[in-house]
Protein backbone atom coordinates (compact mmCIF):
# COMPACT_ATOMS: atom_id res chain seq x y z
CA UNK A 1 0.00 0.00 0.00
CA UNK A 2 1.45 3.46 -1.32
CA UNK A 3 1.24 6.38 1.47
CA UNK A 4 -1.54 8.12 -0.79
CA UNK A 5 -3.44 4.97 0.01
CA UNK A 6 -2.62 5.21 3.58
CA UNK A 7 -3.21 8.82 3.81
CA UNK A 8 -6.75 8.08 2.64
CA UNK A 9 -7.18 5.02 4.66
CA UNK A 10 -6.36 7.45 7.93
CA UNK A 11 -8.65 10.12 6.36
CA UNK A 12 -11.67 7.76 6.03
CA UNK A 13 -10.75 6.22 9.44
CA UNK A 14 -11.05 10.24 10.99
CA UNK A 15 -14.36 11.26 9.08
CA UNK A 16 -16.11 7.97 10.45
CA UNK A 17 -14.28 8.05 14.03
CA UNK A 18 -15.72 12.20 14.12
CA UNK A 19 -19.39 11.09 12.39
CA UNK A 20 -19.75 7.95 15.20
CA UNK A 21 -18.63 10.69 18.28
CA UNK A 22 -21.32 12.84 16.93
CA UNK A 23 -23.92 10.67 16.67
CA UNK A 24 -23.35 9.70 20.14
CA UNK A 25 -23.66 12.88 21.40
CA UNK A 26 -26.35 12.97 19.55
CA UNK A 27 -28.19 9.85 21.66
CA UNK A 28 -27.36 11.58 25.06
CA UNK A 29 -29.07 15.03 23.86
CA UNK A 30 -31.91 12.63 23.23
CA UNK A 31 -31.89 10.48 26.09
CA UNK A 32 -32.68 13.75 28.96
CA UNK A 33 -36.98 13.61 29.28
CA UNK A 34 -38.63 15.78 31.00
CA UNK A 35 -41.26 13.88 33.75
CA UNK A 36 -43.16 15.91 35.98
CA UNK A 37 -41.77 18.61 35.81
CA UNK A 38 -37.81 17.77 36.12
CA UNK A 39 -35.41 16.73 33.73
CA UNK A 40 -33.77 13.02 34.16
CA UNK A 41 -31.59 11.06 31.76
CA UNK A 42 -33.16 7.95 30.31
CA UNK A 43 -29.58 6.11 30.65
CA UNK A 44 -29.22 2.54 31.98
CA UNK A 45 -28.56 3.61 35.43
CA UNK A 46 -32.14 5.63 35.62
CA UNK A 47 -34.07 2.47 34.16
CA UNK A 48 -32.32 0.03 36.11
CA UNK A 49 -32.83 2.25 39.16
CA UNK A 50 -36.57 3.20 38.68
CA UNK A 51 -37.07 -0.99 38.03
CA UNK A 52 -35.11 -1.57 40.94
CA UNK A 53 -37.46 0.47 43.20
CA UNK A 54 -40.57 -0.03 41.18
CA UNK A 55 -40.45 -3.75 42.14
CA UNK A 56 -39.16 -3.17 45.76
CA UNK A 57 -40.15 -0.43 47.32
CA UNK A 58 -44.32 0.71 47.39
CA UNK A 59 -45.23 3.44 45.35
CA UNK A 60 -44.28 6.79 45.39
CA UNK A 61 -40.80 6.18 45.16
CA UNK A 62 -38.38 9.29 45.17
CA UNK A 63 -35.83 10.36 42.40
CA UNK A 64 -33.29 13.26 42.51
CA UNK A 65 -33.04 14.79 38.83
CA UNK A 66 -30.27 16.15 36.63
CA UNK A 67 -30.23 19.04 38.95
CA UNK A 68 -29.45 17.30 42.30
CA UNK A 69 -33.45 17.64 42.94
CA UNK A 70 -35.97 15.23 44.62
CA UNK A 71 -38.67 14.24 42.63
CA UNK A 72 -41.96 12.38 44.15
CA UNK A 73 -42.75 9.95 40.93
CA UNK A 74 -46.23 8.46 42.11
CA UNK A 75 -46.70 5.40 39.10
CA UNK A 76 -43.26 4.30 38.78
CA UNK A 77 -44.24 2.43 35.76
CA UNK A 78 -45.57 4.89 33.65
CA UNK A 79 -41.99 6.64 34.29
CA UNK A 80 -40.19 3.19 33.24
CA UNK A 81 -42.22 2.83 30.40
CA UNK A 82 -40.79 6.50 29.31
CA UNK A 83 -37.73 6.12 30.25
CA UNK A 84 -37.47 2.84 28.14
CA UNK A 85 -39.41 4.02 25.32
CA UNK A 86 -36.96 7.23 25.03
CA UNK A 87 -33.73 5.08 26.12
CA UNK A 88 -35.12 2.41 23.14
CA UNK A 89 -35.48 5.33 20.13
CA UNK A 90 -32.49 7.04 20.62
CA UNK A 91 -30.08 4.07 20.63
CA UNK A 92 -32.11 2.09 18.15
CA UNK A 93 -31.51 5.67 15.61
CA UNK A 94 -27.77 5.63 16.96
CA UNK A 95 -28.00 1.57 15.68
CA UNK A 96 -29.25 2.68 11.94
CA UNK A 97 -26.65 5.53 11.37
CA UNK A 98 -23.86 2.62 12.92
CA UNK A 99 -24.24 0.73 9.53
CA UNK A 100 -24.00 3.74 7.27
CA UNK A 101 -20.22 3.64 9.52
CA UNK A 102 -20.03 0.55 8.67
CA UNK A 103 -20.32 0.95 4.84
CA UNK A 104 -18.12 3.64 4.71
CA UNK A 105 -15.47 1.36 6.55
CA UNK A 106 -15.79 -1.24 3.78
CA UNK B 1 -49.40 29.40 30.47
CA UNK B 2 -48.28 30.71 27.38
CA UNK B 3 -44.82 29.43 25.64
CA UNK B 4 -42.68 30.56 22.79
CA UNK B 5 -39.33 31.41 21.50
CA UNK B 6 -37.78 35.22 21.42
CA UNK B 7 -34.89 35.68 18.95
CA UNK B 8 -32.86 38.80 18.69
CA UNK B 9 -31.50 39.82 15.31
CA UNK B 10 -29.89 43.18 13.95
CA UNK B 11 -27.89 43.21 10.38
CA UNK B 12 -24.75 44.82 10.94
CA UNK B 13 -22.83 46.51 7.83
CA UNK B 14 -20.27 43.04 7.17
CA UNK B 15 -23.30 40.00 8.24
CA UNK B 16 -26.46 40.25 6.54
CA UNK B 17 -28.12 38.26 9.83
CA UNK B 18 -31.74 38.59 8.82
CA UNK B 19 -30.82 35.80 6.37
CA UNK B 20 -29.94 33.71 8.96
CA UNK B 21 -33.03 34.63 11.04
CA UNK B 22 -35.02 33.36 7.60
CA UNK B 23 -33.46 29.92 8.52
CA UNK B 24 -34.10 30.21 11.93
CA UNK B 25 -37.79 30.74 11.64
CA UNK B 26 -38.24 27.92 9.58
CA UNK B 27 -36.98 25.60 11.50
CA UNK B 28 -38.29 26.09 14.76
CA UNK B 29 -41.56 26.30 12.97
CA UNK B 30 -41.14 22.80 11.84
CA UNK B 31 -39.58 20.99 14.40
CA UNK B 32 -40.69 23.22 17.65
CA UNK B 33 -43.76 24.02 16.59
CA UNK B 34 -43.79 26.96 18.85
CA UNK B 35 -44.76 30.59 18.85
CA UNK B 36 -42.22 33.31 17.75
CA UNK B 37 -41.02 36.67 18.67
CA UNK B 38 -38.71 38.96 16.86
CA UNK B 39 -36.47 41.26 18.57
CA UNK B 40 -35.17 43.43 15.61
CA UNK B 41 -34.62 46.79 14.30
CA UNK B 42 -37.08 48.66 11.22
CA UNK B 43 -33.73 48.44 9.15
CA UNK B 44 -33.03 44.48 9.39
CA UNK B 45 -36.95 44.21 9.49
CA UNK B 46 -37.37 45.97 5.89
CA UNK B 47 -35.33 43.12 3.85
CA UNK B 48 -36.79 40.05 5.94
CA UNK B 49 -38.72 37.52 3.48
CA UNK B 50 -42.42 37.47 4.57
CA UNK B 51 -42.20 34.27 7.37
CA UNK B 52 -46.10 33.76 8.13
CA UNK B 53 -46.79 34.27 12.01
CA UNK B 54 -44.32 35.67 13.70
CA UNK B 55 -44.51 38.70 16.78
CA UNK B 56 -41.84 41.59 16.61
CA UNK B 57 -40.64 43.93 18.79
CA UNK B 58 -39.10 46.87 17.34
CA UNK B 59 -35.63 48.23 19.84
CA UNK B 60 -32.61 50.27 18.87
CA UNK B 61 -29.66 47.70 19.55
CA UNK B 62 -27.20 49.51 21.82
CA UNK B 63 -23.73 50.17 19.82
CA UNK B 64 -20.04 49.24 20.26
CA UNK B 65 -19.03 45.83 20.65
CA UNK B 66 -16.85 44.03 18.11
CA UNK B 67 -15.64 40.51 17.72
CA UNK B 68 -12.45 40.28 15.32
CA UNK B 69 -12.59 43.58 14.28
CA UNK B 70 -16.66 43.33 12.94
CA UNK B 71 -19.50 45.41 14.46
CA UNK B 72 -21.41 42.83 17.04
CA UNK B 73 -24.70 43.32 18.14
CA UNK B 74 -25.13 41.38 21.09
CA UNK B 75 -26.12 43.92 24.16
CA UNK B 76 -29.80 43.67 24.44
CA UNK B 77 -29.78 40.18 25.87
CA UNK B 78 -30.25 41.30 29.38
CA UNK B 79 -33.81 42.79 27.90
CA UNK B 80 -35.37 39.84 27.21
CA UNK B 81 -37.20 39.52 30.29
CA UNK B 82 -38.88 42.59 29.45
CA UNK B 83 -39.54 41.97 25.51
CA UNK B 84 -40.75 38.29 25.64
CA UNK B 85 -44.47 38.36 25.67
CA UNK B 86 -44.66 34.93 27.58
CA UNK B 87 -44.71 33.05 30.82
CA UNK B 88 -42.23 30.47 29.79
CA UNK B 89 -39.68 31.83 26.77
CA UNK B 90 -36.66 29.51 25.05
CA UNK B 91 -34.63 32.78 23.97
CA UNK B 92 -32.35 31.13 20.88
CA UNK B 93 -29.33 32.51 18.92
CA UNK B 94 -30.28 33.33 15.73
CA UNK B 95 -26.78 30.76 14.42
CA UNK B 96 -28.39 27.71 16.24
CA UNK B 97 -30.91 25.99 14.45
CA UNK B 98 -33.14 23.34 15.72
CA UNK B 99 -33.00 20.40 13.53
CA UNK B 100 -35.15 18.34 16.59
CA UNK B 101 -37.57 19.33 19.31
CA UNK B 102 -34.78 18.61 21.88
CA UNK B 103 -35.43 22.18 23.59
CA UNK B 104 -39.18 21.86 23.68
CA UNK B 105 -39.70 19.94 26.80
CA UNK B 106 -37.54 22.20 28.58
CA UNK B 107 -40.31 24.43 28.65
CA UNK B 108 -42.58 21.89 30.56
CA UNK B 109 -40.28 22.19 33.43
CA UNK B 110 -40.68 23.68 37.21
CA UNK B 111 -37.20 25.55 36.41
CA UNK B 112 -37.37 29.48 36.81
CA UNK B 113 -34.14 29.61 34.67
CA UNK B 114 -32.20 26.86 33.01
CA UNK B 115 -29.24 27.60 31.04
CA UNK B 116 -26.37 24.99 29.71
CA UNK B 117 -21.94 25.04 30.93
CA UNK B 118 -21.59 22.98 28.03
CA UNK B 119 -20.72 23.44 24.22
CA UNK B 120 -20.06 20.22 22.32
CA UNK B 121 -17.03 20.84 19.19
CA UNK B 122 -19.19 18.99 16.62
CA UNK B 123 -15.29 18.66 14.87
CA UNK B 124 -13.82 16.91 18.07
CA UNK B 125 -11.30 19.20 18.64
CA UNK B 126 -12.54 20.46 22.10
CA UNK B 127 -12.23 24.01 21.14
CA UNK B 128 -15.03 25.41 23.37
CA UNK B 129 -13.40 24.09 27.06
CA UNK B 130 -13.80 27.64 28.35
CA UNK B 131 -12.90 26.93 32.16
CA UNK B 132 -9.32 27.44 31.96
CA UNK B 133 -10.09 31.07 30.99
CA UNK B 134 -11.46 32.73 33.86
CA UNK B 135 -12.06 31.63 37.46
CA UNK B 136 -15.82 30.41 37.05
CA UNK B 137 -17.65 28.43 34.79
CA UNK B 138 -19.13 30.04 31.53
CA UNK B 139 -22.42 29.29 30.49
CA UNK B 140 -23.48 29.24 26.82
CA UNK B 141 -26.33 32.21 26.52
CA UNK B 142 -26.76 30.88 22.81
CA UNK B 143 -30.15 29.01 24.36
CA UNK B 144 -31.59 29.59 27.87
CA UNK B 145 -35.34 29.41 29.04
CA UNK B 146 -36.86 31.37 31.74
CA UNK B 147 -40.39 31.31 33.29
CA UNK B 148 -41.55 34.99 34.60
CA UNK B 149 -41.42 35.27 38.05
CA UNK B 150 -39.38 37.04 41.12
CA UNK B 151 -36.34 34.50 40.55
CA UNK B 152 -36.03 35.11 36.44
CA UNK B 153 -36.21 38.80 37.33
CA UNK B 154 -34.18 39.27 40.26
CA UNK B 155 -31.45 37.56 38.03
CA UNK B 156 -32.24 39.81 34.62
CA UNK B 157 -31.92 42.84 37.41
CA UNK B 158 -28.38 41.40 38.47
CA UNK B 159 -27.36 40.90 34.25
CA UNK B 160 -27.80 44.48 33.99
CA UNK B 161 -26.09 45.46 37.28
CA UNK B 162 -23.26 43.03 35.76
CA UNK B 163 -23.52 44.52 32.51
CA UNK B 164 -23.38 47.78 34.00
CA UNK B 165 -19.76 47.14 35.75
CA UNK B 166 -18.58 44.66 33.18
CA UNK B 167 -15.28 45.38 33.18
CA UNK B 168 -14.84 45.20 37.38
CA UNK B 169 -16.38 41.73 36.99
CA UNK B 170 -14.30 40.35 34.41
CA UNK B 171 -11.09 41.79 36.39
CA UNK B 172 -12.79 40.10 39.44
CA UNK B 173 -12.92 36.76 38.04
CA UNK B 174 -9.90 36.94 35.88
CA UNK B 175 -12.09 36.39 32.46
CA UNK B 176 -9.81 36.39 29.76
CA UNK B 177 -12.11 37.56 27.10
CA UNK B 178 -12.23 41.18 27.01
CA UNK B 179 -15.07 41.85 25.03
CA UNK B 180 -18.58 42.14 26.39
CA UNK B 181 -19.94 38.67 25.82
CA UNK B 182 -23.62 37.68 27.31
CA UNK B 183 -22.16 33.82 28.07
CA UNK B 184 -20.00 35.87 30.73
CA UNK B 185 -22.47 38.23 31.97
CA UNK B 186 -24.65 35.52 32.85
CA UNK B 187 -22.47 33.51 34.07
CA UNK B 188 -21.86 35.68 36.90
CA UNK B 189 -25.33 37.46 37.58
CA UNK B 190 -26.37 33.62 38.31
CA UNK B 191 -22.93 32.99 40.47
CA UNK B 192 -24.00 35.91 42.20
CA UNK B 193 -27.69 35.68 42.27
CA UNK B 194 -27.49 31.95 43.28
CA UNK B 195 -25.12 32.80 46.59
CA UNK B 196 -22.08 31.82 44.46
CA UNK B 197 -22.62 28.01 45.30
CA UNK B 198 -24.17 26.67 42.37
CA UNK B 199 -27.61 26.68 39.96
CA UNK B 200 -29.89 24.77 37.85
CA UNK B 201 -28.32 23.83 34.35
CA UNK B 202 -29.87 22.33 30.95
CA UNK B 203 -27.95 18.71 30.94
CA UNK B 204 -26.83 18.71 27.57
CA UNK B 205 -23.83 20.12 25.75
CA UNK B 206 -24.61 22.68 22.92
CA UNK B 207 -23.85 20.90 19.48
CA UNK B 208 -21.06 23.55 18.20
CA UNK B 209 -19.82 24.32 14.82
CA UNK B 210 -16.36 26.41 15.53
CA UNK B 211 -16.08 29.48 13.34
CA UNK B 212 -13.41 27.75 10.98
CA UNK B 213 -15.90 25.58 9.60
CA UNK B 214 -17.16 26.38 6.35
CA UNK B 215 -20.89 25.34 5.96
CA UNK B 216 -21.45 24.00 2.18
CA UNK B 217 -24.79 23.22 2.75
CA UNK B 218 -28.12 23.72 4.85
CA UNK B 219 -31.30 22.01 4.43
CA UNK B 220 -34.50 21.38 6.45
CA UNK B 221 -32.41 18.14 7.63
CA UNK B 222 -29.32 19.09 8.84
CA UNK B 223 -25.64 20.82 6.96
CA UNK B 224 -22.73 19.38 5.50
CA UNK B 225 -19.58 21.23 6.46
CA UNK B 226 -15.54 21.76 5.62
CA UNK B 227 -13.50 22.04 7.88
CA UNK B 228 -9.21 21.66 5.89
CA UNK B 229 -9.79 18.96 3.51
CA UNK B 230 -12.72 16.85 5.69
CA UNK B 231 -15.83 17.33 4.88
CA UNK B 232 -18.66 16.02 7.76
CA UNK B 233 -22.45 16.31 7.99
CA UNK B 234 -24.74 15.79 10.63
CA UNK B 235 -28.68 14.98 10.27
CA UNK B 236 -31.81 15.96 13.02
CA UNK B 237 -29.08 17.34 15.31
CA UNK B 238 -29.60 20.49 16.61
CA UNK B 239 -26.42 22.73 15.89
CA UNK B 240 -24.67 26.20 16.79
CA UNK B 241 -22.71 27.59 13.74
CA UNK B 242 -20.49 30.08 14.53
CA UNK B 243 -19.55 30.68 11.01
CA UNK B 244 -21.14 34.28 9.85
CA UNK B 245 -20.86 32.92 6.19
CA UNK B 246 -23.93 31.14 6.92
CA UNK B 247 -25.82 33.46 5.75
CA UNK B 248 -24.64 33.10 2.02
CA UNK B 249 -25.03 29.24 2.30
Amino acid sequence: MDIGELKKQSDLSYDIAIAKRNALEKVHSRLVVVYNEHIFRADSQTICLVKTMGDNYPAPIYMLDTNGNPVEISDPVDFLKTLIQRNQEAISSYHQMSKTFEKRGD
Amino acid sequence: MTKGVLLFCFDTADVQYHKILERCVGLIKKNLKLEITVVTDFNTFSKLEPLGFVNYKFIEPELGNTKHGLEWRNVDRHMAYDLSPYDTTLVMDIDYFPFTDNLKKFLDTKYDFLISKHAYDLTSRNSFDMRRFSMIDMVWATVFIFKKGHKAERIFEMVRYVKSHYQYFMDLYRVRDRRFRNDYAFAVALEQANGFISYDTLPIKLPTLPPDCKVIELNDHGIVWQYNDQINHIQHQDVHVLNKEIANV
